[in-house]
């Protein structure tokens, strides 16, 4: 029978389905059919209908269909409570993308309601007057207690809710297959994908059904099902595993012969045995598969993590295989697996032992170098080695041999022990030629002997240095030969030139070799390299062939030389710089540049140019080029004149800094009284006696050239006497970039009146006054230090008056070179007494009109220490004064 | 969620301690401050929210707006503050032991959507083990038992089993363990009360403490009408 159905919602003639169910009818009259809402019954009365028809093809056409049945009434909502609002359907289950449509009833239609959706408000279609529904499209999963959906009527605390629960989409399982390991259990094994379980509901269950056999099993579970082999009858299985839930389910299905699907156990019992240092035996046990199966099983040998052997060895129940070419003293790992030797499914698992082989003779000789030098006279050599590689030591190097044969005398051999720690050693030979043998030993015996020859002759070492470029790949070092037998040569250098020790290093090179690379981690810019070639002669003795130095980079200097100020006079001065070395800088020295600047001249002097300092400020520039001229003369100064001077070196890369300065101030122009030939230097020939020519020197006879002039002492009487005495050697020392006091200005001098310089001054007599020039000037001025009268027993020895100038200065002359015989170079208190144009204001007449008296007038100042900081500022450009004084703070004072 | 996590942790493990101090040694403390000061502390501990409604509500999807309001306390799930405070000290411990028992039932039925619930019925069976060692000390003491009933619990106000309905048996738990948690709070105050009763006994007449020796209600040191500044707010 046929029959056609009719469901209408709401009221009949809203028909919303209509559907045909064709069923055989038997005797018994009830049948049964169902439909599912898309709404929520209890929302909305639905109404339904049917008419029949004979569907029987026996049955000649025409056929008719019956009349309708009266229309029968689906009313949910009497049997609900008196609520006042409800919410369908309740706790649905539904796969996750599936579409849902709720509803909501209210008992008020005067109810103003709204419904949320997990706190989001959803709006719906309203069906009537006091029903809406609410179509939800591909709803996801939110959390396993379910999706929250409720409705609240406004301005009453009613609420009702309903909760959704979304399952996930259960997946058909994956990687379905099925093995045995002993053809009386198979395992199939599958992965299930997404777990679709929520709480209080049956989660997913798996099914496995053998077609052949017709059996069925529950999986205990979610990934893994074990289904015994009967007998060894069933060859062939067909398995359908089916995944289910309460929304539906998903089955997959493999078919298969049982003999290849053999998945073998894990070998066990792996042992080595008889290990030397090149052989070792495997032997391993297999768990045996049936009574005729053969296995093949896979012998992997691993070093160092990596597969460097692989063997099959096909086996029933026992492995064995000799592993050889092995490396001595070596760790490796043996490792075994098996498969089916006949049908190959997968390996089984691996089984794994590691062994270390045996040690053996070191296999290769040592890398060894030596370094001759000459101490106390003799010979000296250090012999110096590379350890050997793993790869050729074999096992671990216990010491190292050294043995020396004399080749000009025979006698016995000479051995040395050399710890396993040490890299080198150090023998003291004559001037015989020696052969020497080293060898490194470990537990299995020594290594082949390296030889080398060396002699008390170090050859010729009078080899021209060449300049080397560096470049990124290291120096490209190339040398002549020489002899035309040399064996091989040898490159040595030091990675570190400037430590001690400077870290020897070396390389051989074969005989047809006449260039090399040389490269290390350890260069570094602005370091000079220095490489010596030697050549290997036949007897194995290392000749100097050539030298080389280089760098690897070129960098500007970073300090710059000490110049010594010598030569001043009113219009020159020498600068030298004669300890600064070219060799240890950060390049190659081209040359200098000397900076000369003065406020007071603003031309620049002949051979020097003008040039900017990095401040903007203008200097003059000299260039030498010669990097081993180290001194200059300024010349063409003004007397009484400040200038400043720089020294400078440079290289390919630049210049040293541009940043300190030294001050030095022309001395006013002087006639100088002098016991020998007239120099005017800082460390004199001899002492000597210098006179300023204006206000304290009063010339006995008239002068033609007033500002330089060379007189006898009767010539003149002096009114103040400078004594000069620099300890030989002394030298005014400036100090490149050190601010000291050797970068003020001279020290403000004492100096004293013998006599009075005119007739009319009535004062003390004349007194001397030692003042240490490292003494602070502000100190000095506020001591008792002053222009004191010097009285006759102040002077001891001095026979006759001083009140005249001659006796006075013959006294003073006299007293002075005692003085130095008396006292040894460098340990004189005294120093020097100077006589010098007049101070403060460059005039006599400005004397302290009453100056205070100390008891004694012959006075020795305390020698003080003056923090650079503290110190006064030096004198003003201008203040006229200047000043000979040597400045070397070596010299103290009592 | 982590530091929650390790709250949690702590706490279960602070709890686990001070349960272990009686129950797990089997052996009742006899000193009735230590015993009072632990009643005191699991009460304040087992008071927070974090322990059991605070992942509850986040677990079942509570925690949005519209919905959180309306996890309230039933009226009369659990005892109010002021009659455990009428209570005498055995009264007050009796219906402290009822109430829990019922809520270690109702946890049961939690543990299968919350794992923590576990440890929770853990720390209530801690809890009135102390309880019954304190019981047992105002046993021993001279304490006159008088007749007083047992207040009614959760079990007599609610529904003793969740209702089908998933959505309202939500609310439902979530109402119970806001209930809980407050109920815990009333009896950590009343718990003061009688350390501060103590305290002031002792500093007044440097004598045992009355409750030892009379009758609760006699030694209760408020009027019915005199609150106690909660230390807490519970939240609602």
């Amino acid at each position: 029978m046929l029959f056609q159905i009719q469901i209408s919602r709401m009221k009949t003639s809203n028909v919303i389905w209509v559907g045909n169910y064709s069923t055989v009818v038997k005797r018994d009259p009830v049948l049964h059919w169902s439909w599912k809402s898309e709404l929520p019954l209890e929302c909305a009365t639905h109404f339904v209908r049917m008419r029949s028809r004979v569907d029987d093809a026996k049955i000649p056409e025409p056929r008719f269909w019956s009349n309708w049945s009266s229309w029968k009434e689906a009313d949910a909502q009497k049997s609900l409570g008196r609520d006042p609002l409800f919410l369908f359907p309740k706790d649905k289950l539904v796969e996750e993308g599936s579409n849902v449509t709720i509803c909501y009833m209210s008992r008020n239609q005067q109810d103003n309601i709204s419904c949320y959706l997990e706190g989001q408000q959803i709006h719906g279609e309203q069906l009537d007057s006091n029903v809406s529904a609410f179509k939800l499209n591909k709803v996801s999963f939110i959390r396993k207690t379910g999706t929250n959906i409720f409705c609240k009527v406004d301005q009453k605390d009613v609420i009702k809710g309903i909760v959704l629960f979304v399952s996930k989409v259960l997946e058909e399982p994956k990687d379905f297959s099925c093995e045995t390991q002993d053809f009386k259990t198979l395992t199939c094994t599958w992965d299930p994908g997404t777990d679709t379980s929520l709480p209080k509901r049956s989660s997913q269950s798996y099914t496995l059904f053998e077609s052949f056999s017709g059996k069925k099993i529950l999986c205990e579970h979610k990934n893994s099902c074990n289904w015994q082999v009967d007998s060894d009858s069933q060859e062939m299985y067909n398995f359908t595993l089916v995944a289910e839930n309460a929304l539906g389910n998903r089955s997959v299905s493999v078919l298969f012969s049982l003999t290849h699907r053999v998945h073998p156990k894990t070998p066990y019992n792996l042992f080595l045995k008889n290990v030397s240092g090149t052989k070792a035996t495997v032997t391993w046990k297999v768990h045996p598969i049936g009574n005729y199966s053969t296995l093949l099983c896979q012998l992997d040998l691993l070093g160092e993590g990596n597969v460097i052997q692989q063997h099959n060895v096909s086996i029933k129940e026992n492995g064995e295989y000799l592993l050889s070419e092995l490396e001595p003293d070596t760790e490796y790992m043996a490792r075994v697996r098996c498969a089916d030797a006949n049908h190959f499914w997968k390996w089984s698992g691996s089984i794994s032992q590691k062994f270390i082989t045996a040690e053996a003779a070191p296999s290769e000789a040592l890398d060894v170098w030596r370094n001759v030098k000459s101490v106390s006279g003799r010979p000296t050599v250090t012999l110096f080695w590379k350890p050997l590689s793993k790869l050729h030591a074999n096992g671990k190097i216990l010491s190292y041999n050294v043995t020396v044969e004399n080749l000009d005398r025979p006698s016995g051999l000479e051995v040395h022990s050399v710890p396993a720690t040490a890299n080198g050693t150090e023998l003291t030979l004559d001037q015989d030629s020696y052969q020497i043998h080293v060898t490194a030993l470990n537990s299995a015996g020594p290594s082949p002997a390296s030889v080398i020859v060396v002699s008390g002759d170090p050859g010729n070492e009078e080899v021209e240095e060449e300049r080397v470029n560096g470049t990124e790949d290291g120096f490209s070092v190339s040398w002549k030969p020489q002899s035309g037998k040399a064996i091989g040569y040898v490159v040595e250098w030091c990675d570190h030139p400037q430590d001690l020790p400077c870290d020897l290093q070396w390389k051989n090179l074969s005989s047809n070799t006449t260039s090399t690379v040389i490269s290390s981690g350890a260069f570094r810019p602005g370091v000079r390299y220095n490489f010596r070639i030697y050549e290997i002669s036949t007897e194995r003795m290392a000749y100097l062939l050539e030298k080389k130095a280089g760098y690897l980079k070129e960098l500007a200097p970073s300090d710059n030389p000490q110049v010594v100020v010598s030569n001043l006079t009113s219009h020159s001065f020498t600068l030298s710089w004669k300890d600064y070395s070219t060799d240890s800088q950060l390049g190659f020295i081209q040359g200098y540049y000397v900076y000369l600047r003065s406020k007071a001249e603003k031309e620049c002097h002949p051979g020097f140019k003008k040039a900017t300092l990095p401040d903007k400020s203008a200097c003059c520039q000299h260039r030498i080029d010669n990097p081993e001229q180290k001194t200059f003369v300024m010349e063409n100064l003004q007397p009484e004149s400040v200038y400043e001077f720089l020294v400078t070196p440079y290289t390919s890369a630049g210049s040293g800094p541009l940043d300190a300065f030294t001050k030095v101030t022309t001395p006013d122009e002087y006639y100088l009284v002098e016991k020998g030939p007239y120099t005017h230097t800082h460390h004199p020939p001899h002492d000597r006696l210098r006179f300023a020519h204006h206000d304290h020197l009063l010339p006995k006879k008239s002068v033609e050239n007033p500002h330089l002039t060379i007189m006898n002492v009767s010539d003149c009487v002096p009114d103040a006497i400078e004594v000069i005495h620099k300890p030989e050697g002394s030298k005014i020392q400036f100090l490149g970039a050190s601010k000291s006091l050797t970068e003020t200005e001279f020290t403000k001098p004492a100096y004293l009146y013998l006599l009075p310089a005119e007739k009319n001054y009535s004062g003390p007599g004349p007194c001397i006054c030692f003042e240490n020039l490292t003494y602070n000037e502000a100190a000095a001025d506020s001591g008792s230090c002053g222009h004191f009268p010097v009285t006759p027993e102040a002077l001891p020895g001095q026979p006759g008056p001083l009140t005249s100038p001659e006796n006075l200065l013959k006294a003073l002359e006299k007293n002075y070179m005692n003085s130095l015989g008396e006292t040894a170079a460098g340990e004189a208190s005294l120093n020097y007494v100077s006589q010098l144009a007049s101070q403060m204001s460059g005039d006599k007449d400005s004397l302290p009109a009453n100056p205070p008296e100390p008891v004694l007038c012959s006075e020795y100042k305390m020698q003080m220490a003056i923090p650079l900081g503290l110190a006064s500022p030096p004198p003003a450009e201008n203040s006229g004064l200047s000043s000979t004084t040597p400045l070397d703070q070596s010299e103290h004072y009592r | 969620m982590r530091p929650q996590l390790v709250q949690r942790t702590l706490l279960s493990l602070v709890l686990g301690l001070l349960f272990l101090s009686t129950a797990a040694t089997g052996k009742c403390s006899g000193k009735y401050h230590e015993l009072l000061q632990q009643l005191q502390s699991q009460a304040d501990l087992m008071q927070d929210t974090s322990t059991l409604l605070d992942p509850y509500i986040h677990f079942q999807g509570l925690d949005q707006a519209g919905l959180k309001e309306h996890c309230k306390e039933s009226p009369g799930a659990f005892p109010s503050e002021d009659t455990l405070r009428g209570l005498s000290q055995r009264g007050f411990l009796r219906t402290l032991n009822a109430t829990l028992g019922h809520v270690l039932h109702r946890l049961t039925a939690l543990q299968q959507d919350l794992t923590i619930a576990q440890d929770q019925g853990r720390n209530i069976r801690g809890f009135r083990s102390n309880i019954h060692c304190m019981s047992q000390l105002l046993r021993g003491s001279s304490e006159v038992e008088t007749a007083e009933p047992t207040q009614p619990g959760p079990e007599a106000t609610l529904p003793p089993t969740p209702s089908s309905d998933t959505f309202q048996h939500k609310l439902q738990g979530c109402r119970f363990l806001r209930g809980y948690h407050r109920f815990m709070h009333s009896a950590g105050q009343v718990f003061k009360e009688w350390a501060d009763s103590r305290s002031r006994s002792r500093s007044r007449r440097h004598r045992p403490p009355r409750a030892l020796q009379r009758g609760a209600r006699r030694m209760r040191p408020f009027r019915r009408d005199e609150r106690l500044m909660p230390r807490g707010q519970l939240p609602q």
